[in-house]
């Protein structure tokens, strides 16, 4: 029991130093006329592609695709915490501390996935009137939460991939790009995954977004509630899937790095 | 001329050194297979071509964002920028050839999403009109570093140059309409629009996918050209004012 209390007490200022860390990037006026001009432009640029086809249905599919990816989009860069705490010179002294980092990168990069989600639903909710997509009242507050677990989903799987690639000291955006887009390939944000081989349709549900987003689909097509707890279930379960081998891996992964000394020297 | 090569040269070696830099070659196929299966589900073969052509412009960007955008900042940061203000050779020249040898790189991710675009999707991009092609890509790839060198000088002045480069992405493709026709966009929109060379390039290069004839040629080159010609007379012009600042106020090495 004390043990979960130490855990939670580090979680608790891992936390609060990643909102620190949040409001040093970003004033007021950056977010708002820098990064969510960036968010609403997204989701408008796929929206409009709706429009070079001519279809409503395309419109609307592909603008609710794109604006809950921006909610996974935030978990997926929590994979830059390990470039963050190694620019900082503070990886090391991570490492060594004795709580488990993993507990640190976990909770230090949520912030992240809440402006994320907040960035999403922004982009969802101002610019789906403008392309014309109705939202059924009052079962459109559902959404929020989905997005929020799309976006934890997504933290999970980035957490795993933080420990993968931990000792390597370039290449974290690489990673974090390419997952980035992979996911909108393969998570039925641009189509839906039965346009998919059968093997591929398999692949997308093991990954995060594609259940979850499956959910708001159907929250805002009307679909019936058991069908969208069907799929939150299944988001539910490939989120404690990523966090489980998250967290049974990266304490190997971190102590390979000390072994060999690759958290801070090497490539 | 040595300094542009020397630059070049370095730039290079960055680009080997840090897998970073190699972002959009990986990206650049994945929006293509992305905007290949949007096109396909819709029946839309038709759109192949829009498909194929807009990652390149989302590569390109993205270099001149991430890469050509921070080249004196880098310079800043790693101490090397006194050494190279002092020495004899033009540091503008320098600088314009580590812009040029990132630019030119991306001219890579033409060949990677026409063959995703062959290869996974089994559709042939059809050019029908190479020497108009050849042209526009040429201006394009000036055009694009000439936008290069004001974003290396204005990164240099902001401190919200990271949030710039994490911003400026989507708006200059809607505008740029390196997918999406800018005629789709509001009419509030276009004039706007006009004065991104992107959506210029974009326009022409997709003209120069279609079998028809292509209307107003010279116009059209000539815009992506002038606006590109903006950015450089701007760029330069920054540069200098700059330099002459940092090195008044004894600022050439701090952020």
């Amino acid at each position: 029991m004390s043990r979960l209390f130490e855990n939670l007490r580090v979680a608790r200022f891992a936390v609060l130093s990643g909102a620190y860390d949040y409001f040093a990037i970003y004033s007021l006026r950056s977010w708002v006329f820098g990064w969510m001009v960036r968010v609403l432009s997204q989701v408008t640029f796929f929206a409009l592609i709706g429009k070079l086809l001519k279809s409503d249905e395309q419109t609307q599919f592909l603008l609710i695709g794109n604006a809950v990816m921006i909610g996974a989009m935030g978990g997926i860069f929590g994979l830059n915490m390990t470039t963050a705490e190694r620019a900082n010179g503070t990886l090391s002294l991570l490492v060594a501390s004795p709580s488990r980092p993993v507990v640190v990168f976990a909770a230090r990069g949520l912030y992240v996935v809440a402006d994320a989600v907040l960035s999403g639903l922004l982009g969802l909710f101002i610019i789906g009137p403008i392309f014309d997509l109705h939202f059924p009242w009052p079962r459109v507050l559902l959404v929020v939460p989905l997005t929020t677990l799309v976006g934890l989903s997504a933290y999970c799987f980035s957490t795993f991939l933080a420990g993968v690639i931990l000792r390597k000291r370039e290449g974290q955006g690489l990673v974090v790009n390419t997952t980035i887009v992979a996911l909108m390939a393969l998570c039925g944000v641009n189509v839906p995954v039965s346009f998919f081989p059968t093997w591929l349709e398999w692949l997308a549900s093991l990954l995060p977004i594609t259940n979850g987003l499956e959910a708001i689909r159907d929250t805002v097509n009307g679909a019936p509630a058991a069908t969208i707890a069907w799929n939150v279930l299944a988001e539910l379960a490939v989120a404690t899937g990523w966090l489980s081998l998250a967290l049974a891996t990266f304490g190997r992964f971190v102590g390979h790095g000390r072994r060999d000394g690759s958290l801070e020297y090497a490539s | 001329m040595r300094a542009f090569l020397a630059g070049a040269r370095v730039q290079l070696s960055f680009i080997r050194a840090y897998p970073d830099a190699l972002i959009p070659f990986f990206t650049a196929p994945l929006f293509t297979v992305i905007f290949m299966m949007i096109f396909r589900h819709s029946g839309r073969p038709d759109l192949t071509g829009y498909a194929a052509i807009a990652p390149v412009f989302i590569a390109l960007w993205w270099l001149a964002l991430f890469q050509s955008g921070w080249v004196i900042q880098t310079d800043r940061w790693s101490g090397t920028i006194e050494l190279l203000v002092a020495a004899p050779s033009s540091f503008a020249a320098n600088v314009l050839g580590r812009i040029v040898a990132t630019t030119m790189l991306g001219v890579v991710s033409f060949g990677e999403a026409w063959l995703v675009a062959r290869v996974i999707f089994g559709a042939a991009v059809t050019v029908h009109h190479w020497w108009t092609f050849l042209a526009t890509v040429v201006v394009t790839l000036a055009a694009m570093a000439g936008t290069a060198v004001v974003m290396a000088s204005l990164f240099v002045l902001t401190r919200s140059a990271a949030t710039f480069s994490n911003s400026a992405s989507y708006p200059f493709y809607v505008l740029g309409g390196i997918l999406v026709p800018v005629s789709l966009l509001p009419s509030w929109l276009r004039p706007v629009s006009s004065i991104v060379f992107l959506s210029w390039s974009a326009d022409l290069l997709r003209s120069t996918l279609r079998p028809g004839s292509i209307h107003h040629l010279a116009f059209r080159l000539g815009m992506v050209g002038v606006l590109g010609a903006c950015g450089f007379v701007a760029g330069a012009l920054l540069l200098s004012w700059i330099l002459h600042r940092v090195r008044g106020n004894g600022e050439l090495a701090h952020t």
